[in-house]
């Protein structure tokens, strides 16, 4: 043999494989560069949230805060004078289930634009997506004009319509476009096996397709709990008001609060957010890659 | 071991499938007896694959009728032929294991739990499943999936059996393994059997009958030995069969009492005896041999009766038990079979025995075999 294997450096054909891999160390160090930009505001959060509104006041907004446990206190003041409770209950609704209908909507719908022949299937699919290509607050007068007629305007039923509605486009597309990947031979042979479409589109499609029926979900659900315009204009009673929403009461010219409390409410606001993508992370990683099989 | 089956002999009578003004299947007339294997074989766009799918009622019938099992099946939904498919992709549901998978039918017919594990049992038995029942498709190999989507079709004992080109994602080992076992179970269980696919050996080495198509028509159907040794036409003498047939343009000659093909430079005598009074002077025919009659003096069976003629070698495929001789004879290209190899140099000039008694004649115009017109 021409190579001696024992004398191969192994070290160094590791280090200029991984230097292919990751790239030369000036890339890497402006990357971190970049990373401490956009970290900055939340390095901001997290002192802010572990001060008193006298030590925010006094020093550096950027400075260490002296102990941990005025976070509790912010928190309980934010919690209460947000009245975050209810905020959070309402969004927390408004999120899954409209969120979740709508989602499921779209997955019917992309099953039948996908799987069902009739006529005009490419107009509706058109139609349908139009939802999205406007700006949406365009909507945002005619609706609240709408609502006040039906009477609908600040009820939980009328966020509820209006939030499916908005969120049925984007995961139709996404949908659509993976559920047309799926193999139609599997379709064929669970109708051979005795299924009629809505088993096909319950028993094979949808199982198949919960990767990215999770990931849309998801990010419907965050842009509804995320949501202030039509919180604000469509349900703005204390009853209706979304999370997001009840955090006005710290902005505006009456209030006395510190960027220290707001920070706290933000903070408190994001967390359901944040849980419901660890929880979900697994599935939202599948949706997110195109899927084999 | 019939299973106690009901009859299931399948009967196509004038099959049309029309897309808008297109053509894809031109009435297929076809008795497939009881018990049976037909394979449909052709190239693609043949129309096989869309025959298949109105039996198994995955495509409309645009016209004719079909029967399984002497009723009318025309406008039966899948469910309700008695038919269970093994498909190309075999379309395993990912999300179930093998075992769910073989369940899947049997729950949707609302059978009892106990019949269901009966039946599941002897499927995991039959195929041998054992093993993988508890893991999903993506952890199974090919072969194992093609085994997990028999056992499906399987359980629900179906009255006949579709395969779409069950074998064609599989590595050619495994291949041959699956074709036998396939045959094997066939044979075991009985059941009217109908498989497609575009391999001839494939075809050649499964079916008791072989369905032959060509442009939504059936362009021969016989069995294996039939159809290799009296081709219909120019196309089933040219796609079945390994090498292909080699094809000379000639014109018929008759000198006193015998019968000659002219290809220019080769001079064929004819057993005219064989094509009573299909012969006639003047006739433009094509010339087909077959490799294994075209025999390199020295190695192989010498025939009974021959032409000796000098070829010259432009290419070989040495496959060791056999070789594969390119060649011309004078401007005519043909395939010769060499049994008991050596080792051949190209243009190296071999002299080799035509074997008359098996040349076929296909009309030049109408490709069909003189034999047969």
């Amino acid at each position: 043999m021409a190579v001696n294997l024992e004398l191969l450096d192994y070290d160094a054909i590791a280090r200029r494989e991984s230097e292919k891999r990751y790239g030369k160390w000036w890339t890497l160090a402006g990357a971190v560069l970049v990373a401490l930009v956009w970290l900055v505001p939340f390095y901001y959060l997290a002192v802010s949230v572990f001060k008193t509104q006298t030590e925010y006041a006094s020093g550096l907004p950027l400075a260490l805060p002296n102990s941990l446990t005025p976070i509790i206190g912010n928190a309980v003041e934010a919690w209460t004078r947000a009245k975050m409770d209810i905020g959070m209950l309402n969004s927390a609704f408004y999120g899954v289930v409209g969120a979740g209908v709508a989602v499921l909507f779209a997955a019917m719908a992309s099953f039948g634009l996908t799987r069902l022949n009739f006529r005009g299937k490419d107009m509706w699919f058109m139609i349908i997506f139009a939802g999205t290509i406007f700006p949406f607050q365009m909507y945002l007068i005619p609706l609240f004009f709408a609502y006040q007629k039906v009477g609908i305007l600040n009820t939980h039923l009328g966020m509820l319509l209006f939030y499916i509605a908005i969120c049925i486009p984007f995961p139709t597309l996404v949908l659509k476009n993976f559920m047309n990947g799926l193999s139609r031979e599997m379709d064929e042979a669970a109708r051979m096996d005795g299924a009629n479409e809505f088993t096909v589109f319950w028993r094979i499609v949808l199982p198949n397709a919960w990767g990215p029926v999770t990931a849309t979900f998801l990010l419907q659900f965050t842009w509804i709990w995320n949501d202030l315009l039509f919180s604000t204009v469509l349900g703005n009673r204390a009853e209706t008001r979304s999370v997001m929403n009840s955090l006005q009461v710290f902005q505006g010219s009456y209030s006395s609060s510190g960027p220290n409390l707001v920070l706290t409410a933000a903070l408190l606001a994001s967390i359901p957010s944040i849980f419901l993508f660890f929880v979900l992370r697994k599935h939202f990683m599948e949706g997110m890659k195109v899927s084999a099989l | 071991m019939r299973r106690g089956a009901p009859m299931a002999e399948v009967t196509l009578k004038d099959i049309v499938k029309v897309y808008g003004r297109q053509l894809a299947v031109r009435g297929i007339d076809l008795d497939i007896p009881d018990g049976s294997l037909v394979v449909f074989v052709g190239p693609s766009g043949c129309g096989k694959s869309t025959t298949l799918r109105m039996i198994a009622g995955l495509e409309s019938i645009s016209h004719g009728e079909l029967r399984i099992g002497g009723k009318l099946a025309n406008d039966l939904p899948s469910r309700d032929r008695g038919v269970a498919m093994v498909f190309q992709t075999y379309a395993l549901y990912p999300h179930m294991t093998a075992r769910e998978n073989l369940a899947f039918s049997l729950k949707l017919a609302k059978i009892a739990p106990a019949e269901i594990e009966a039946r599941i049992a002897k499927a995991v038995a039959v195929l041998e499943l054992g093993p993988y029942m508890d893991r999903r498709p993506s952890q199974l190999s090919g072969g194992q999936r093609q085994r997990v989507a028999m056992g499906r079709a399987l359980v629900r004992e179906p009255e006949v059996f579709l395969f779409d080109e069950p074998l064609s994602n599989l590595d050619a080992k495994l291949r041959n393994q699956m074709r036998v076992e396939i045959k094997r179970l066939q044979r075991q269980l009985g059941v009217t059997t109908i498989y497609v696919t575009h391999d001839q050996v494939e075809a050649m080495t499964l079916g008791d009958k072989i369905v032959v198509m060509k442009d939504g028509e059936i362009a021969q159907a016989g069995d294996t030995l039939e159809i290799f040794e009296m081709p219909r036409n120019k196309f089933v003498a040219s796609f079945i069969g390994t090498p292909q047939m080699s094809f000379f343009e000639g014109v018929l000659v008759q000198r006193g009492e015998e019968w000659f093909a002219d290809c220019g430079s080769l001079q064929l005598p004819l057993n005219a005896v064989a094509y009573g009074q299909a012969l006639a002077a003047g006739n433009e025919v094509f010339v087909g041999l077959r490799a294994e009659d075209i025999v390199p003096v020295g190695h192989g069976m010498q025939p009974n009766r021959y032409f000796a003629v000098e070829g010259e070698i432009t290419l070989t495929e040495m496959l060791g038990n056999e070789n594969l001789l390119f060649g011309m004879i004078g401007p005519l290209p043909f395939v010769s079979r060499m049994q008991q190899p050596r080792l051949v140099q190209p243009n190296e000039k071999i002299l080799f025995h035509i074997n008359v008694d098996r040349i076929h004649l296909f009309d030049r115009t109408t490709e069909i075999n003189l034999k047969v017109a």
